[in-house]
């Protein structure tokens, strides 16, 4: 008997004797449903299972349940919901709760992440915090398969006590363990390595809140914790050579008090607010990484980082027909970690330093809503964010930064409601973005290889930007039984700013339709079909001379679904849905003046392709049990190559180093699976 | 698969406690007392058994938590004393004038007072008139059923599918091949969302980042060396809903990092590099921007590095 039937027979055997014992008892109140079953997957699903836990081939046990009762004396609710207790992703969560007055919950879940790639290495060492990699490398495909992955186990708590007269006392705490391992890099050279992961994060919030007619406080607490059980992981060659030392997170802790609220001044009229407070420490021990720090370096960071926020606002519609929202908002984010020296030359000057960043934000926004007649509507808005940005004094600069940015952004859409057959909006959105001169790099043109323009970027998250974007969408109900959404969108982005290399522009769109018909009482149909087409241009710097390298990267994307649901019969249900989802990304290169040098390995288009295939008969067994029966179909393809080289010979996998390492990493280009499975529903 | 992900019997210790402890309320069951022949919601049920079944299993239909519609006059709350008038009238769309939340024909901010009567008081929902939901007419009953056992919205796994109604875009990005757990229903849109706040992006935080660190808080830091987009917003560089690239990166490296990045000094010329994989193995640093993890192959620690190795390279995050 395999693992996975021993365990199921485990799982089965309880949950009969949970139906047994506590079904029938339970007969009252709002439904309950308790189904057991069992499935399996034809083939291994690694790209389509990462997260579910049936990654690999073979049988599942499928055991769920969604009991709730109710004690109508009293108010109390009973509730246990749990899912997918036969499968790694499984969850379940309890709860009491006498309504109005006080409750609690428990609830566990565990997230799986599988690693959809298959990894050949000679890697010694893989969990662990000493990584030493083969010399001389291993022969490619030689080395030891290993799948990689990690394991998130969240637990949360909550507690509710209302204290009478409008207030609520609220609590809740999350564990979160996450362990397993990670495809990494050594750093130091190009050569596989495995991060070690194995951390906790708690977070705790407390609410205290009031509610009266119309007014409204909430004031808490919430603290958060993240704890690393590595700090620094060593690597080397096998032959000792080579010492690297990798540094991980540390530990970390955030407190946080907030305080919002908001009162009806007249029925028509809302006032807002909210302000809170936080602070975020990191002050673990550094290392010496080996003893390649400098006796100089600081032996821990005292990181700590302020968040002050604060925001007041109104909604009002001072006249029948006009609506307003407005608010104001500042937001504080300081990085008052002290800057120090952590890399000194010879005579102990300090030329690298710790690069704490900080920024504030002061947005106000402005947005009005008139109503016109026959149920159309225009809505016209304006809101602006002004930035203050760090740019570092100390160090060495390797991008342009700017110390402010400005941007203002328009609204303006057109929509027509409260129709039987046809609502729909008309939106439009402009928007600038710009902000102060750039500080460059201080490495300066290089005039020896005639590069004037070197790291005269604009970068894309600070660059001068114009955006408009439209978006219109209709819902058409031509009949009772039928209707369709159609939507368009379309954006561009324009950058701009006085370097030479950066984003130029960006574009997207997407057109999308939806239809439905109910057929009659027992049968409804569902379709859809989605097209989106992104485009990005860019300029980048070309090694030496004033050569520019163009990249155009696009990707188009066309799904579609179909779905039917209905009854055959009164005992039989039937349904249906197929899905597919394809994609192409492009990558095109070219450069000023020139054509791109015939050993340079073109970039492919790469296509992903999933079908889903569902269906599924239920058919009524006695008055509250069914019977289920699912079958799927999956199929993915990609000819993605990420993790492929290209000589003369043709593609193969490519190995990491030369003399060392020779490691492999391999994805199933295409994975087809069926799943079949049985459950009995059980309804009480 | 993973060692770590072995089955633990925790799971199922649970289910056996909780189902004891169920057992134990359940016995109370049977001093149910029966329901009032002359309430509101009697009168409704005449014609409305399915929505009259619903209402009284719902947490609605509480009577004995004051601030229900069951324990303040039932249906009429929600559906106005002009329900009654429907139905003395006999009934029909509309007739007598009750109000119906469910109808198209029903203003988006008439319905949503309704509700907020009594749900205002939830913190979340403190700044809704604010929101960019109801700013565009979108009613609690465009996602929310009431008269329902089950919520859709309210379910992780199916609460994506409302969510795509109007979404479409995020429709397609959750089935790409990068991508967050939401068709699993492990994580939803609520978890980073909240749709019933004014926070930017409507997030559930004040922030991009401080919504992602509730999940991935060893990118907080602060590091010796940030890496400066990681400090101010994530989406620079990933896109949450999904892509094609992994580890849900906008665009493949080194075009992503080449939109920054432009430099031929100090580190020979591969910030300008070409795109495209190798024609061989290769230890040059110039010809690995593409293949594997990119730039990351050596910038490995990109969201942040904690060493104080005496390296001039120290801030590149190769350590």
């Amino acid at each position: 008997m395999s693992q996975k039937t021993k365990r199921a027979c485990k799982v089965t055997a309880l949950a009969a004797a949970l139906l047994t014992a506590y079904g029938p008892v339970l007969a009252a109140g709002p439904e309950s449903e308790v189904s057991i079953g069992i499935g399996n997957w034809s083939d291994d699903r690694p790209q389509t299972g990462i997260y579910d836990g049936m990654r690999d081939s073979g049988p599942y046990f499928l055991l769920d349940a969604d009991i709730l009762k109710r004690d109508d004396a009293t108010g109390t609710w009973y509730g246990l919901k749990a899912r997918n207790l036969g499968l790694d992703d499984r969850e379940i969560k309890a709860e009491w709760l006498r309504q109005g007055n006080i409750g609690l919950s428990l609830e566990y879940s565990r997230i799986p992440r599988d690693s959809p790639w298959t990894i050949n290495t000679g890697l010694q060492g893989i969990g662990t915090t000493t990584l030493l990699v083969p010399t001389p490398s291993i022969t490619p495909g030689t080395g030891t398969n290993v799948e990689l992955g990690t394991v998130r186990d969240q637990i949360t708590a909550k507690f509710f006590k209302s204290l009478g007269a409008g207030l609520n006392f609220n609590v809740s705490f999350r564990n979160e363990t996450k362990e397993g391992t990670r495809a990494w890099g050594r750093g130091g050279a190009a050569e596989f390595a495995v991060e070690p992961i194995d951390s906790t994060i708690r977070q705790l919030e407390a609410l205290l809140s009031y509610s009266h007619e119309g007014f409204q406080l909430t004031g808490g607490y919430y603290g958060t914790s993240y704890e690393n059980a590595n700090s620094m992981v060593t690597t080397s060659l096998t032959s000792g050579a080579s010492p690297f030392f990798l540094s991980l997170p540390l530990d970390n802790k955030s407190h946080e008090f907030f305080l919002n609220g908001g009162y009806n001044f007249t029925p028509t009229t809302r006032g807002t607010f909210k302000v809170s407070y936080s602070q975020a420490t990191q002050d673990e021990a550094l290392g010496n990484f080996g003893g390649t720090a400098s006796p100089l370096a600081p032996t821990h960071l005292d990181g700590r980082l302020d968040t002050t926020m604060g925001e007041i606002g109104i909604t009002s519609r001072p006249m029948p027909k006009l609506s307003i929202v407005a608010n104001l908002r500042y937001r504080d984010f300081a990085d008052k970690t002290p800057v120090q020296g952590i890399v000194f030359n010879t005579t102990g000057t300090p030329t690298v330093y710790n690069t704490p960043f900080s920024y504030t934000n002061r947005i106000g926004k402005l947005e009005g809503t008139y109503l016109l007649p026959q149920a159309y509507s225009l809505l016209g808005g304006v809101e602006y964010n002004a930035q203050d940005r760090t740019v570092p004094s100390v160090g060495t600069l390797w991008v342009p930064f700017r110390a402010n940015l400005d941007e203002t952004t328009y609204r303006l859409q057109l929509r027509k409601s409260m129709s039987e057959t046809v609502n729909g909006s008309l939106a439009y959105l402009h928007s600038d973005r710009d902000g102060s001169s750039y500080v460059l790099p201080s490495a300066g043109p290089i005039p020896s290889v005639g590069e004037p323009n070197q790291d005269r970027i604009n970068p894309m998250h600070i660059s001068d930007r114009v955006r408009d974007k439209w978006r219109a969408m209709v819902d058409w109900s031509p009949a009772e039984k039928l209707a369709f959404q159609f939507v368009i969108e379309d954006g561009k982005d324009t950058y701009d700013g006085p370097n030479t290399y950066g984003l130029q522009d960006g574009t997207a769109r997407l057109y999308a339709l939806d239809a439905s018909y109910q057929v009659n009482s027992a049968w409804q149909i569902h379709a859809w079909y989605s097209r989106n087409e992104t485009e990005a241009n860019e300029i980048t710097q070309r090694d030496l001379t004033t050569i520019t390298k163009s990249n155009k990267l696009s990707e188009i994307g066309d799904s579609f679904g179909l779905g039917v649901r209905g009854k055959v019969s009164d005992k039989l249900k039937t349904g249906g849905d197929v899905e597919q989802f394809r994609s192409v990304n492009k990558y095109s290169q070219s450069i000023s003046g020139a054509v791109l040098p015939a050993t340079q390995v073109p970039t492919p288009d790469i296509t992903n392709t999933l079908l889903r295939i569902r269906l599924y008969a239920q058919y009524a067994v006695q008055k509250n049990a069914d019977l289920r029966i699912n079958l799927i179909h999956e199929r993915w393809s990609t000819d993605d190559w990420s993790w492929m080289m290209f000589p003369a010979s043709g593609a193969t996998p490519w190995a990491y180093g030369t003399t060392t390492d020779g490691t492999t990493v391999s994805a199933n280009a295409k994975q087809d699976s069926t799943f079949v499975g049985v459950r009995y529903i059980y309804r009480f | 698969m993973l060692e770590t992900s072995r089955p633990s019997l925790l799971p199922l210790l649970t289910l056996l406690v909780c189902a004891v402890w169920l057992l134990a309320g359940a016995q109370q069951l049977a001093a149910q007392p029966a329901p009032g022949k002359e309430s509101p919601e009697e009168i409704c049920k005449a014609c409305h058994v399915e929505k009259y079944d619903s209402f009284v299993a719902s947490r609605h239909g509480v009577k004995t938590d004051s601030r229900t519609p069951a324990s303040r006059g039932a249906c009429v709350v929600c559906h106005g004393d002009s329900a009654l008038e429907h139905a003395k009238k006999g009934g029909g769309r509309g007739v007598g004038g009750i109000v119906n939340p469910g109808s198209k024909t029903m203003a988006a901010d008439a319905k949503n007072r309704i509700c907020l009567a009594c749900h205002q008081g939830d913190p979340k929902r403190t700044h809704w008139q604010a929101s960019v939901h109801a700013g565009r007419d979108v009613s609690c009953t465009s996602c929310h059923e009431v008269h329902t056992a089950h919520d859709k919205v309210r379910d992780k796994l199916t609460q994506p599918y409302v969510c795509f109604t109007c979404h479409k875009e995020q429709r397609v990005q959750v089935n790409k091949p990068s991508r967050h757990p939401i068709l699993e229903g492990k994580v939803s849109c609520a978890d980073c969302h909240n749709v019933h706040g004014n926070n930017p992006k409507q997030m559930v935080k004040s922030s991009v980042v401080e919504t992602c660190y509730q999940c991935h808080m060893e990118k907080r830091g602060p590091f010796v060396h940030n890496h400066q987009p990681v400090t101010e917003d994530c989406t620079i560089c990933h896109q949450p809903h999904g892509t094609t690239i992994a580890n849900l990166l906008k665009s493949r490296p080194p075009f992503l990092c080449q939109d920054c990045h432009a430099s031929l000094a100090g580190g020979g010329q591969h910030p300008s590099q070409y795109a495209g994989p190798p024609t061989g193995r290769t230890t040059s640093s110039s010809a690995l921007g593409t293949v594997g993890r990119g730039c990351l192959n050596c910038h490995t620690n990109i969201h942040g590095s904690n060493s104080t190795q005496n390296s001039a390279t120290a801030g590149r995050f190769r350590r």
